[in-house]
């Protein structure tokens, strides 16, 4: 069953109640809610994603806060297990709260992975890598690309897998600001997205849901192959840059969450990725261009 | 003064070109060396009796011209080997 | 009794538990900071592989953490040793670093913080000093809290170094000076053992290890952690407590110490609560009903599932209480004034993201 077969007020009740046991790729999520915006993001934008009957490796609750903010100024708090791992945000950023605390959970927890902050797309069963600070248009370039036929794995969370060296995948929403939510609308009309939020601590943020087939093949993992930094600058002609190895291994070393967790094993995994891997900077003004770019990236041989 | 690597189970390396990526199990920080110190490791690692300043000045191209300028460049590149954890004087 | 009480008592049944079971297990042991001990029980017993995949999975990240904090252990401990070296002050290691220095079964899966050390209080100045040489800094910075640690507790206010950012609590004691109990350091520095393999480092005799592990546990204001520490103490227990003698030593030194309470109490909720093998006339000595109430909810997993009605308010009394062992009246109301009203002003710290 998918979340889309839940008829009606259904969704609401079982998040209202017993929880939406919900998979993403490797993890599943129990979630919990009485919001209404929770519910309508999640059947808009979880709708091709499995429910899942079995083990949930996370309990996540969004709600209000308990106290007189209720009445005055409404706030939203992410509860795993009953406890908040951050502050309360303003009543209408329950959605968002939700996808930052999945980001959280995984990457606080899942240490069986060497988890990078970077966004991971497929094509032709290879990864391209895109480890990148906010604001170099990462996740913009990967909601891009994955309407211009590469598969999303994540938009935040690449895992690697210490046993095969594989990424695996961990499809969820892609999450977009400001400027970016206008320029995917535009670029890629077809895709869904949720209402925009604003005033965010981010800015104005959106959320684009997943294409179907990265969702059915969330089980299916790609060996790194490309390791690309993104810088986006207006009016810049997209160009890939080689990069040397050396410095795209401590590029690597830097964005991942959990290095320091895995020790000289974490070294070997890193190792064996860059090894692996065309490493690039990239420069680009242009969407369209950048798909291009990358379109002749994964064509050669 | 003698200078020799810490032992070599400790240190995880990997070679990029003419770039080294370390890995120091003493101190669990990971380091990218550019090419000279690259060299000057990778020097030492085989050094067996541990090498001087000058020795490694040496067998890095020093010459004569040179001389105590890149003797003391490696002095430098010694000490930093010291704070990093990577190498330290035979005693 | 909780899954998580069960599974510490009997590991070995886990395996054949059903996927919601061990739900309910990972959720209570991460919240417990026990998950790494479980995963360390079921490897000992080599049957982490028998674990359904879906929660072994999360074992195998908590081992992936206990690993690395081990190795991050022994490099903290290294750079102790390098700093104190030259002063001569040797270093009896206390708690978490011991048990693994000394190879203990309750090092296993144990989580480990901050380091902690006992030094004699005559060079508590020079140690502090040479510690800010090799780059550990105070914190706590407030006056208040300063005195509060140096004067009133046990310790040095924490100290973090300034680049590993690891922290580092040197004691001069086992309880405050201003404790109603009066254990004598210089006896427990005087009892510690050389480690054969770590020259320099030394760590408390088994039986002072256990009443230290047991008047922190019942002297301690924070009892969230309850239930980890009593599982320190009930391998403590169990692996000494088959040497001939023990028994009978141990109860002579917490006399001797002037910590009968709380072994008396550290013995009759381990055997309650983890069923630790203690001998008979080791139980004697009566515990109000009211206490038993206290300790046996306060001891429970600190969990939703895991609550009832009471244990908010059995929490809170056990941490007045464990002050009033701790500080004297007068001195209490102060203390518990002042943090009081701290909290209120506190700032929020960064929220995690």
């Amino acid at each position: 069953m998918i979340v889309g077969d839940l008829e009606g007020e259904a969704l609401a009740r079982l998040l209202s109640g017993p929880g939406l046991r919900l998979r993403t790729g490797p993890v599943v999520t129990r979630i919990t809610s009485p919001l209404d915006d929770v519910a309508h993001g999640v059947g808009l934008l979880y709708r091709d994603h499995p429910v899942d009957e079995g083990f949930a490796d996370f309990h996540v609750r969004i709600d209000r806060p308990a106290g007189l903010r209720r009445w005055l100024k409404p706030q939203v708090q992410f509860r795993f297990d009953g406890w908040p791992p951050f502050y309360p945000l303003p009543g209408d950023q329950g959605f968002p709260i939700l996808e930052w605390g999945m980001n959280w959970c995984v990457s606080t927890t899942c240490h069986q992975y060497l988890i990078v902050h970077a966004a991971v797309v497929e094509r032709g069963g290879k990864a391209l890598i895109l480890p990148a600070p906010p604001g170099s248009g990462k996740s913009t370039l990967c909601a891009g690309l994955v309407h211009r036929g590469w598969r999303l794995l994540s938009d935040e969370l690449t895992l690697l897998d210490p046993g095969s060296g594989q990424v695996m995948p961990v499809p969820r929403p892609v999450s977009l600001k400001n400027a970016s939510i206008e320029v995917i609308g535009r670029f890629a009309p077809q895709s869904v997205l949720s209402p925009t939020v604003h005033d965010t601590l981010k800015g104005s943020v959106a959320h684009m849901k997943p294409p179907v087939e990265s969702v059915h093949r969330a089980l299916e993992g790609a060996a790194p192959r490309w390791l690309v930094l993104p810088r986006y600058r207006a009016g810049a002609q997209a160009r890939l840059e080689p990069l040397p190895k050396g410095r795209a291994f401590m590029h690597l070393v830097e964005s991942a969450f959990n290095y320091h967790l895995h020790g000289r094993g974490g070294f070997e995994v890193i190792g064996c990725a860059i090894e692996a891997c065309d490493c690039f900077e990239f420069a680009y003004g242009d969407l369209e261009e950048a798909a291009t770019v990358f379109a002749e990236l994964a064509d050669r041989p | 003064m003698r200078w020799h690597t810490v032992p070599r189970e400790t240190l995880s390396l990997r070679t990029f070109d003419d770039e080294l990526v370390v890995r120091n199990g003493a101190t669990g920080s990971t380091h990218l060396l550019q090419p000279l110190a690259a060299e000057a490791l990778k020097l030492l690692l085989e050094a067996s009796n541990g090498m001087t300043a000058a020795e490694l000045a040496a067998r890095l191209g020093n010459d004569a011209e040179d001389g105590a300028a890149g003797i003391a460049a490696m002095e430098d590149l010694l000490s930093e080997f010291k704070r990093l954890g990577l190498a330290e004087p035979i005693d | 009794m909780t899954p998580l009480v069960q599974a510490l008592r009997d590991p070995a049944d886990t395996p054949s538990w059903t996927r919601s079971r061990w739900e309910l297990l990972v959720r209570q042991a991460r919240s417990a900071d026990l998950l790494s001990r479980l995963a360390a029980l079921l490897e000992d017993l080599g049957a982490l592989e028998k674990v359904p995949a879906e929660p072994r999975a999360h074992l195998l990240a908590a081992r992936t953490v206990w690993r690395a904090q081990e190795e991050a252990v022994h490099r903290e401990v290294g750079q102790i040793r390098k700093a104190l070296a030259p002063s001569g002050v040797e270093i009896v290691l206390l708690k978490g670093a011991a048990y693994l220095y000394a190879g203990l079964p309750a090092a296993r899966g144990r989580v480990f913080s901050d380091i902690d050390i006992l030094v004699p209080r005559a060079v508590l100045a020079q140690v502090e000093a040479a510690l800010m040489l090799h780059g550990w800094a105070t914190t706590h910075h407030d006056p208040y809290d300063q005195r509060y640690y140096r004067e009133w507790m046990h310790e040095l206010p924490p100290m973090q170094h300034v680049t590993r950012q690891t922290v580092l609590d040197v004691h001069h004691a086992i309880v405050p000076l201003t404790a109603r109990l009066k254990p004598d350091s210089a006896k427990l520095l005087a009892g510690a053992r050389p480690l054969p393999e770590h020259p320099g480092v030394k760590v408390l005799a088994p039986a002072d290890m256990v009443l230290h592990s047991a008047a922190h546990l019942f002297l301690n204001e924070e009892l969230s952690h309850g239930l980890r520490d009593l599982v320190d103490l009930d391998s403590l227990l169990r692996h000494f407590g088959g040497e001939p003698g023990f028994w009978t030593a141990l109860i002579a030194r917490a006399t001797e110490m002037d910590l009968e309470q709380p072994l008396r109490y550290a013995l009759r909720y381990s055997n309650r609560i983890l069923g630790t093998p203690v001998p008979g006339d080791a139980l004697s000595g009566s515990v109000s009903r009211l206490m038993d109430a206290l300790f046996l909810r306060a001891l429970q997993p600190d969990h939703p599932t895991a609550s009832d009605g009471l244990t908010p308010m059995a929490r809170w009394l056990l941490y007045v209480r464990a002050h009033w062992m701790r500080l004297p009246p007068g001195r209490l109301a102060y203390h518990l004034t002042v943090k009081a009203l701290r909290k209120e002003r506190e700032e929020p710290a960064a929220a995690g993201r």
